[in-house]
């Protein structure tokens, strides 16, 4: 039996060729009007051994440091830029098929209606949003995406009003009798670990992003004392103050705070409802994500599983991170955001369930070099890996895999694994 | 990447304590030499190799870093599991990260092996104005409960070579003396298969019979 998964996951490991047209087919179902530029994009995420080639660690290093030294503001524009327009080489080969794309950005469009119809199509939203949201539209599509703004335009903004208003109701009557009578040991950990939540961006060194940061953490928290503050959960808010922070301008800042404060409150919440029992004591829901994620890479690639587990590598000792943190230290915050635009379109529990076809795939991804490595090797390599140095498109290769992997394996615990006639 | 480097010990040692003293700092500024002001806190575990020379032998010594949170004891506890030695390290400017220390201890007595050798790391030795702790007081605590005592600054790198230094050095002896016992231990064919392996402060005793 063994055997035969085996040779089925050679099978596909050895015929690529195989792999866009599975996925292109599935994208092919859900995208009708935007099926062209889907299949486009799904081809060119699939040109793997250019892309990666391509990739000159220099270049990217580089790049990183430059993005650190933009602001806000302007690593969201790039951000955009990045989204909408191409490459050269890449404009040159799409040119041919879509000679609009340089005046229109069909994209921003589809997006601009969908989030104005009187009632935002939920399922539309989630097809356009699989292969990331513009910028310009990405704090309404979270908010909605989320569940915490409604889907009727008329309802949406009174209710964000609502709850911001129920968001400052709650912080100030917790932190009504100063800090002096907070929990301290919660408070203690939480002040700790907010100066070193996501410490290379300016962003997060700023003082009035950090008190804030403290106040919304301490509140989630509070209420949810079944797990309380864990740490990890720090990295978790920053995309939400991210994104709701692109939808100001930078100086707008102290203004603007309370809102993208209260939005990224609701928004975690949201969040960590999905994935609470990955925080309650002994975190059963990470165990169960590492129990998963090592059955699917068995499965996919049992030479890379029997490797690991021959030298001794759990998946608890590097996945560990990547299931409590969402792979938020594993890439740069600007792909994180564009990662979680795919979780948060994901139907069903993009953050619980998805995520662990992620994870896998991103393992699978280095399975050669992981091969020639031992245990020291193997774990100093994934507890630093290459995707820190990747941009958008090496995200959305990712995110592709993990669709094929979650389209081939989810819910079919025996896919391959029975004896055939 | 470096192949297959040789070693002759390989010796797993645990970094313990509270969140926020620099357990991860002192493991980068004994492995690469690296300290880092914007790091991030450790999240489980993290894994970090270095090997030293003691007595012309290579000593690997394989460490893990722990996350310093009550909630990741259950995850970080599991690693103390095959340890020989553990770094328990607080922050001599914060005294309830000294206070802790006995909650430490009692992790390791209910976790790890009876004979683990535990050194005491009073780290952030840089800050003197902020001092909390003062070092007589940890070196007794120390001394009361056969720890090892050390203060070290990741920062200024004060003293980190020397804590690692010291306890592998100190493990090293344990081991070679326990590889003489037994090998003596085998020269007599009817004696019994139990082999006690000494504690620190075993060989300088007697092993007098009683009564």
């Amino acid at each position: 039996m063994s055997l035969n998964m085996r040779q089925s996951a050679g099978f596909w490991k050895r015929t690529p060729a195989h792999t866009p047209s599975v996925v292109a087919a599935s994208f092919g179902d859900d995208g009708s009007s935007s099926s062209g530029s889907m299949r486009d994009e799904a081809d060119s995420a699939f040109d793997i051994p250019r892309s990666l080639s391509t990739a000159m660690p220099a270049t990217a290093a580089a790049a990183a440091t430059e993005k650190t030294k933009k602001t806000l503001l302007e690593t969201q524009t790039a951000a955009a830029e990045q989204q909408t327009h191409s490459s050269p080489a890449d404009q040159a080969d799409r040119t041919e098929e879509q000679p609009s794309a340089a005046t229109a950005d069909p994209t921003e469009t589809k997006f601009a209606h969908v989030l104005s119809s009187a009632n935002t199509d939920l399922g539309q939203l989630r097809k356009l949003s699989w292969k990331g949201i513009p910028a310009s539209h990405r704090a309404t599509a979270w908010r909605i995406l989320m569940g915490y703004a409604p889907l009727s335009l008329a309802r949406r903004q009174p209710t964000l009003q609502r709850k911001r208003k129920e968001y400052m109701d709650l912080r100030d009557q917790t932190f009504s009798r100063g800090t002096s009578a907070l929990d301290a040991k919660l408070w203690h950990q939480i002040t700790i670990d907010v100066p070193r939540t996501a410490p290379d961006l300016p962003l997060f060194r700023n003082a009035l992003v950090q008190r804030s940061l403290e106040r919304l953490l301490y509140c989630w928290a509070a209420r949810h004392p079944a797990s309380g503050y864990v740490q990890g959960i720090n990295d978790l808010a920053t995309p939400f103050y991210h994104v709701f922070l692109a939808e100001h301008p930078r100086d707008a800042l102290d203004s603007v705070l309370d809102d993208v404060e209260a939005d990224g409150f609701w928004c975690l919440t949201r969040l960590l409802d999905s994935i609470h029992d990955n925080y309650t004591h002994a975190q059963p829901g990470i165990q169960r994500a590492l129990v998963k994620m090592r059955s699917l890479v068995a499965r996919i690639d049992g030479r890379l599983a029997d490797h690991l587990a021959g030298e001794g590598v759990e998946f608890l000792q590097f996945a560990f991170r990547w299931v409590n943190c969402l792979l938020v230290r594993e890439v740069t915050l600007d792909c994180c955001v564009r990662m979680w635009d795919t979780y948060l379109a994901e139907e069903d529990q993009g953050f619980a369930r998805f995520h662990i076809y992620v994870c896998a795939a991103l393992l699978l991804k280095w399975s050669k070099q992981l091969m020639l490595m031992d245990f020291a090797q193997i774990m100093v390599f994934l507890q630093r890996p290459p995707s820190l140095m990747w941009d958008h498109k090496d995200v959305e290769v990712l995110l592709a895999e993990a669709y094929m992997y979650k389209c081939l394996y989810d819910e079919s615990p025996s896919h391959y694994a029975g004896d055939r006639p | 990447m470096s192949g297959n480097d040789e070693y002759d010990y390989l010796f797993k040692i645990v970094l313990i304590g509270d969140s926020g003293v620099g357990k991860s700092n002192l493991l980068s500024r004994f492995t690469r030499n690296e300290f880092n002001l914007e790091s991030k806190s450790t999240i489980g575990v993290e894994f970090a190799t270095r090997s030293i020379q003691v007595d012309a032998k290579t000593i690997k010594a394989q460490i893990w870093d722990t996350a310093g949170q009550e909630r990741y004891r259950a995850i970080t506890s599991a690693y103390y599991r095959g340890a020989v030695g553990a770094l328990l390290v607080y922050d001599i400017a914060k005294h309830p990260t000294y206070e802790n220390v006995t909650r430490w201890l009692k992790e390791l007595r209910d976790h790890a092996d009876s004979n683990i050798v535990i050194m005491l790391v009073g780290n952030k030795s840089d800050l003197r104005h902020l001092r909390a702790v003062p070092t007589d007081e940890a070196k007794q605590f120390a001394a009361e409960n056969g720890l090892f005592f050390i203060e070290t600054s990741a920062l200024d790198s004060s003293n980190v070579e020397q804590s690692f230094q010291q306890i592998l050095t100190e493990i090293y002896r344990i081991v070679s003396n326990k590889a003489i016992e037994s090998s003596q231990d085998n020269v007599q064919p009817g004696s019994g298969a139990q082999i006690i392996v000494p504690s620190v402060d075993d060989h300088t005793k007697n092993a007098g019979g009683c009564c």
